[in-house]
C-alpha cells in the first residue's frame, strides 16, 4: 500500500499553518461541543443515537400530549405540574439516559486510551472533566427543560389574557430552576460513577446500579417509615438516601407543593439542602479528583 | 507563530540534570543532560531505560522529580501549554477510539490543537493524505488494521502544524512492510515538511537508517549522544564472496594490510579509508578470482552499545547487518 502512495503523498507538499491558533478557553469550548453531541450520539453510527433519542422523545411525550388535552379540553387547565413534571417517568428516563449516556461521555475515552492525546494539547488537566461535565449538564438540561418548555407552550398558547400567562410563567420559572439542580446534581454523580471504567458494560452498570439501587432503597425506607407507628423519622432520614429523592425534597424544602416521592419534610428541609450540596460536591469534587489521577501512560 | 528558537544551533530539545523517581523510587531519569539539535533523532535504548518517561516529562504530562528541560526554547515546567501547541505527540499504545472515522477523529485533535473549525477540517485531511489514508478515512477506525491505526495516529500528532514531533515507538505491532512504509513517512515528514522529530525506539537496526542524530539511554542515563555518521563511521564493512580461491584472496588482502575475516560463506573485510575499497577491488582484479558478491555492510548500532572491541564476533552473534547497496 505504501509504496504505491509514496510518490502520491509526496506530491501533494506540506503546507504549515499560518492562521490563527484558539486558546485555552476556545479549546474548552469545543470540547464541550463535541461531547455533548456524543451524549446525543451524533458524530457516530445510528446506533448510538437509538437510546437518548428514544428517552428524549419518551420525555417529551407527556408535554405533548398535555398540550393536546389542553387544545381540546374546554377548561384549558394543565393536567401536569412544573416542578415535578411526571415523576416517576421523568426518574426513570433519567436513570436510563445517565446509565446509557454517561459512559458515551467519559468511559470511551478511558476505554480506548485517548486521554493523552487530550492531555498532550494545550489544556490543562482540569480542563477535560469540566469540558466533559458541562457538556453533559446541558445534555440533561435539555433533557429536563426541553419537555417543561413544551408544556410551557402548549399552555401558553391556549391562554388568551396576559394574566394567564404571566401566572403561568411565574409557575414555570420554579420549575425549570429546579432543573438546573437537577441536571447539576445527576451529571456530576453520573460522570464520576460513569468514569470509574473504561468498560462500557461495567460504567453503565455503576451508573444504573447507583441510581436505581439508593432510590429503592430510600422509596422502601420511606414507605416503610410512613406506614409504621412513629416512622416519620426513618422517612425523613430514607429521603436522603437518593439523589431523587433529595432533589425532591429539596423541592417541598424551597416550597414546592406537589405531591412528590418524599413526605412533606417540614422543618428538617434543610437537611434536603445539606445533602443536595454533599452529592454535588462527591460528583463534581470526585470527578475532577478522579481526572487528576488518571495516567496519561 | 511565535519562535523561541532562532537559530538552527539552538537544541530543539535540552535536559539539564532532569531526574525522575516515581514512587516507590523506580529512578527512571538519573540526571540526564543532553541536547538534541534540529532534525531527526533517534532515542534509544532497551524497555525501561526512560525514553517514555522522557517524553511525557518534555510534554509537560510528567513533573520531573530534579532538574530542567526546555522543548523549543520553552520551559517545561511553566510553559507546557506553548509547548504542546507546537508539538505533535504520537504515543506508543493504541489510542484511537473504534467507532469514530478518521476524518472525524483527527479533525476533532486539530480542534482541541487550537484549529478553528474549518481550519481543522482542511488540516485532518491534509494529515490524513500525509500519512498515506484516502478513501478509508471515512471509515470506522475499528476496522483499520495495525498499519492503517499507526498512520492515523501520526495524522493527530502533525495535524496541528507541529514544530517537533515526538513519536514513541511508531514502528511497533508493524509487520516488516508496514516499519519500511513508517520509517519512509517520518523520513519525509522530517526532510520535506522540515519538522524536527525524535523518535523513540528500542529497534536500533531500523531507526538508525533514517536519523540524523542518536541518543543513547541505559536505565535513565545517558550513554550517548552523537550524529549516527560518527557513531556508525568506524563501522563500515565490506562483504565479499568469491566463487573459489577464498583463501588465496585472504592472503593477499592480509598482506596488503587489511585484516579479512571469515563470515558465512565469504570474507568480511573492516573499511578504514576510501583507499581500501581500491585495495580490494585491486586484489580481486590481479587474482583473477570469479566474484560472487561485493556488499558493503554496517553494524548495527545495538552491536556498537554491546561490544565494540570484537567485531566480527559481536557481528556473527547479532545476524545480519544492514544490507547497503
Amino acid at each position: 500500500m505504501s509504496a504505491d502512495n509514496a510518490g502520491v503523498i509526496h506530491n501533494i507538499g506540506y503546507r504549515a499553518y499560518q492562521g490563527q491558533r484558539l486558546g485555552r478557553a476556545e479549546i474548552v469550548r469545543a470540547l464541550c461541543w463535541y461531547s455533548l453531541r456524543s451524549a446525543f450520539g451524533f458524530g457516530r453510527g445510528a446506533k448510538a443515537k437509538i437510546v437518548p433519542v428514544l428517552t428524549f422523545v419518551v420525555m417529551c411525550a407527556p408535554a405533548v400530549i398535555s398540550a393536546v388535552v389542553i387544545a381540546l379540553s374546554s377548561n384549558h387547565t394543565r393536567p401536569i405540574s412544573y416542578d415535578t413534571y411526571v415523576s416517576a417517568l421523568r426518574i426513570l428516563v433519567l436513570i436510563v439516559f445517565l446509565a446509557a449516556q454517561a459512559p458515551d461521555v467519559v468511559s470511551r475515552d478511558l476505554r480506548s486510551h485517548t486521554l493523552p492525546l487530550y492531555f498532550a494539547r494545550p489544556i490543562k488537566r482540569i480542563d477535560y472533566p469540566a469540558a466533559k461535565l458541562a457538556a453533559f449538564i446541558i445534555a440533561l438540561l435539555a433533557m429536563i427543560e426541553i419537555p417543561l418548555l413544551i408544556l410551557y407552550l402548549g399552555t401558553v398558547s391556549q391562554l388568551h389574557s396576559g394574566s394567564q400567562i404571566w401566572h403561568e410563567t411565574k409557575a414555570l420559572i420554579p420549575g425549570l430552576l429546579l432543573g438546573v439542580a437537577w441536571a447539576v446534581l445527576l451529571g456530576g454523580l453520573g460522570l464520576l460513577f460513569a468514569s470509574f471504567s473504561g468498560r462500557r458494560a461495567y460504567a453503565t452498570g455503576a451508573v444504573a446500579i447507583f441510581f436505581f439501587m439508593t432510590l429503592t432503597l430510600a422509596r422502601v425506607l420511606i414507605q416503610i417509615g410512613q406506614e409504621s407507628v412513629g416512622g416519620a423519622g426513618l422517612a425523613k432520614l430514607a429521603g436522603l438516601i437518593s439523589p431523587f429523592t433529595v432533589l425532591d425534597g429539596l423541592r417541598q424544602w424551597l416550597g414546592g407543593t406537589s405531591l412528590g416521592i418524599v413526605p412533606k419534610p417540614g422543618g428538617d428541609g434543610v437537611l434536603y439542602g445539606l445533602m443536595f450540596v454533599v452529592f454535588l460536591v462527591v460528583g463534581v469534587g470526585g470527578l475532577i479528583l478522579r481526572y487528576r489521577k488518571v495516567g496519561v501512560a | 507563530m511565535v519562535s523561541n528558537v532562532t537559530s538552527t544551533q539552538q537544541p530543539v530539545i535540552a535536559a539539564g540534570k532532569l531526574t525522575k523517581r516515581y514512587q516507590g523510587s523506580v529512578l527512571a531519569l538519573d540526571e540526564l543532560t543532553v541536547a538534541i539539535p534540529a532534525g531527526i533523532t533517534a532515542l534509544v535504548g532497551a524497555n525501561g531505560a526512560g525514553k517514555s518517561t522522557l517524553i511525557k516529562i518534555l510534554l509537560g504530562l510528567l513533573p520531573a522529580t530534579s532538574g530542567s528541560a526546555t522543548v523549543l526554547g520553552y520551559d517545561c515546567v511553566t510553559d507546557g501549554s506553548a509547548i504542546r501547541t507546537h508539538t505533535g505527540y504520537m504515543p506508543e499504545h493504541d489510542c484511537l477510539p473504534p467507532d469514530t472515522s478518521a476524518t472525524e477523529f483527527v479533525t476533532h485533535l486539530g480542534r482541541m490543537s487550537g484549529l478553528p473549525a474549518t481550519a481543522a477540517k482542511e488540516r485532518a485531511a491534509d494529515s490524513l493524505r500525509h500519512v498515506g489514508l484516502y478513501e478509508e478515512r471515512y471509515r470506522q477506525i475499528g476496522t483499520y488494521s495495525t498499519g492503517m491505526k499507526q498512520r492515523v495516529k501520526l495524522a493527530q500528532a502533525l495535524v496541528g502544524d507541529p514544530r517537533l514531533l515526538l513519536l514513541d515507538e511508531p514502528t511497533n505491532g508493524l509487520d516488516p512492510a508496514g516499519r519500511s512504509a513508517m520509517l519512509d513517512l517520518i523520513t519525509r515528514i522530517g526532510s520535506e515538511f522540515g519538522i524536527s522529530i525524535l523518535v523513540a525506539s528500542h529497534l536500533l537496526g531500523e531507526i538508525e537508517q533514517i536519523c540524523d542524530h542518536l541518543v543513547a539511554l541505559d536505565g535513565g542515563r545517558l550513554l550517548r549522544a552523537d550524529t549516527i555518521s560518527s557513531i556508525t563511521r568506524s563501522s563500515e564493512f565490506l562483504l565479499i564472496e568469491v566463487d573459489e580461491g577464498g583463501e588465496l584472496l585472504a592472503d593477499e588482502l592480509g598482506r596488503r594490510g587489511l585484516a579479512p575475516v571469515a563470515y558465512q560463506r565469504g570474507l568480511l573485510v573492516q573499511l578504514a579509508d576510501d583507499a581500501d575499497h581500491d585495495t580490494v577491488r585491486d586484489v580481486l582484479a590481479d587474482l583473477g578470482l570469479p566474484l560472487n558478491r561485493l556488499e558493503q555492510r554496517r553494524h548495527r548500532l545495538e552491536e556498537l552499545f554491546s561490544d565494540v572491541g570484537s567485531e566480527a564476533v559481536a557481528y556473527e552473534a547479532k545476524g545480519a547487518a544492514d544490507v547497503r547497496g
